[in-house]
Formats: C-alpha cells, sequence, structure tokens
C-alpha cells in the first residue's frame, strides 16, 4: 500500500515536473518586420507552412514562441546544407532573427527539437 | 561517486538505498525534462524513463530482477544519448540533460558493479534466468 501511494507519488511528480508551460492563448500573430517574414509556434506546430522571403539580401525573421516548449527556425537548402540556425529557446517569448541572405528559390525550414514542424521558405 | 564509494563502505544498506535514490532521481529527472520538450516522441520516452524509475523501486518479483532493470535503464539511456548524438538539437536544456544521462549511466555502472557482481555476475544472473525461462517452456510442453 505504501509502495503504491509512492509510486503514484513519483509518476505525477515527474508528469507536474515536466508539464509544459503552454499558453493556449489564441492571440492574433505579431506584424512582420519590413521586409522581413513573421512566424509563431503554439501546440509543438508552426502556425504556417509557407515563408515569403527576399531573396539576396538579410533579413529579419520574427519568431514568436507561445509555449513552454523550446522551438526554434532553422532553414535548410534543397540539398540538406544549413542556411541559417535561429536560437532555440522556450517561451512564451519572441526572438528577432538577423538572417544572412539567401539565395532565390524554395528552401526548407524547420525546429531542429522537434523536426516534424517543418515548411517551404520560398526566397524571391 | 566518491561518496557514494563511502556511504558503501560504512553502511552498505545505506549505500545501497542512497545510489538507488540517486537513479531514481536521475531518471526522473531527465524525464521532466524530455516531457518539457513536448511532442509524442519525448513524451513516449519520458513515459520509459518513468516506467523504468518506478521498477526501480518496485518490490516483489521485479525486486528480483532488479538487476535486468538496471540493464534496461542503461540501454534505454545509451539509446537516448545515440539519438540525440544521431538527430538532436543541440541548445543549453539538451546539454543539462544529456550530462544527467551521462551521470545516469556511470551512476548504474557501479551500482551493477557493486550489486551485481559486475558483468560476470550479470551474464551467470542471465543465464540463470535465461536457464529458468527454458525450464518454464519445457514444463509447459505438452509430451
Amino acid at each position: 500500500m505504501r509502495f503504491r501511494g509512492a509510486a503514484s507519488l513519483l509518476l505525477t511528480g515527474s508528469l507536474l515536473l515536466g508539464c509544459n508551460a503552454s499558453t493556449g492563448s489564441a492571440a492574433p500573430p505579431p506584424s512582420a518586420p519590413v521586409g522581413g517574414a513573421v512566424i509563431t509556434a503554439q501546440n509543438t506546430a508552426f502556425d504556417r507552412g509557407q515563408l515569403a522571403v527576399p531573396a539576396g539580401r538579410p533579413f529579419q525573421l520574427l519568431f514568436e514562441n507561445r509555449e513552454g516548449a523550446p522551438h526554434n527556425v532553422t532553414i535548410y537548402d534543397d540539398g540538406g546544407k544549413t542556411l541559417f540556425v535561429g536560437e532555440t529557446f522556450g517561451g512564451p517569448g519572441s526572438r528577432t532573427y538577423e538572417v544572412p541572405a539567401i539565395p532565390a528559390g524554395t528552401h526548407k525550414f524547420r525546429c531542429d527539437v522537434h523536426p516534424q514542424m517543418s515548411g517551404i521558405v520560398t526566397a524571391g | 561517486m566518491a561518496t557514494l564509494q563511502m556511504a558503501t563502505r560504512a553502511h552498505p544498506r545505506l549505500g545501497s538505498y542512497a545510489s538507488r535514490a540517486v537513479v531514481v532521481g536521475f531518471t526522473l529527472a531527465t524525464a521532466a525534462i524530455h516531457t518539457s520538450l513536448g511532442g509524442m516522441m519525448f513524451l513516449a520516452n519520458a513515459v520509459g524513463y518513468t516506467t523504468l524509475a518506478l521498477a526501480m523501486v518496485a518490490p516483489g518479483p521485479i525486486g528480483q530482477i532488479r538487476w535486468l532493470v538496471r540493464l534496461a535503464l542503461m540501454g534505454f539511456t545509451a539509446m537516448t544519448i545515440g539519438g540525440w548524438l544521431l538527430f538532436g538539437a543541440r541548445f543549453p536544456l539538451a546539454y543539462l540533460d544529456k550530462a544527467i544521462e551521462v551521470a545516469l549511466i556511470a551512476v548504474l555502472a557501479f551500482e551493477l558493479w557493486r550489486t551485481d557482481g559486475g558483468p560476470i555476475g550479470v551474464a551467470r544472473k542471465a543465464q540463470r534466468l535465461l536457464g529458468r525461462l527454458a525450464g518454464l517452456r519445457t514444463a509447459r510442453t505438452p509430451r
């Protein structure tokens, strides 16, 4: 009996300690920096599957993480070469990434912690 | 580790409880970190760690195969570290988690050595268990 109590305490403690600080808010997406782009992460998903960014010149990417789980935005070219790696951080919070110039065309973006969170970057 | 060794020499039973408490603490800590990462894969990993932490303190029949639980936890932790090395993201919380997992493997190896008689002792226990299982199968097979 004593063991059962200790066991349930262990399980509950572990899960409670690890609970996400998910905000669950339905706030409108932040506005994109001039000439840049914006993206939001919530419920282990990005709010969009496509990002339009300028090609051939640096730009700002505003990334808002609305939950406790850590996320980032990384941009890869078609060959899998990394073009940009954004800082990984737990939310709620936001970062304005300074992205260097990337070539025109379509590339991929994803969260490095959760690779299933991914999409297409169109640079043009 | 040195503290654990000293505690073990002074009070064998106390040392055993202390090292097991450290194992359970580290296991639950890494389970909590994995839960905080969100997503099904990390949650499944956290459930695995929590289950093994419970098996580390469970009495009765599981207590008799604690060496196997220790071995399973070592393997599970090593696989988690391997998965991170191959595919994982590099960020501060991940490094902290890997440090906990490496320390967990070290304490488990210490326990395995002290309690289970090292690799040879574990091999003997595995042989005994397999022999018992084979005996059960033979007894159940109709003639």
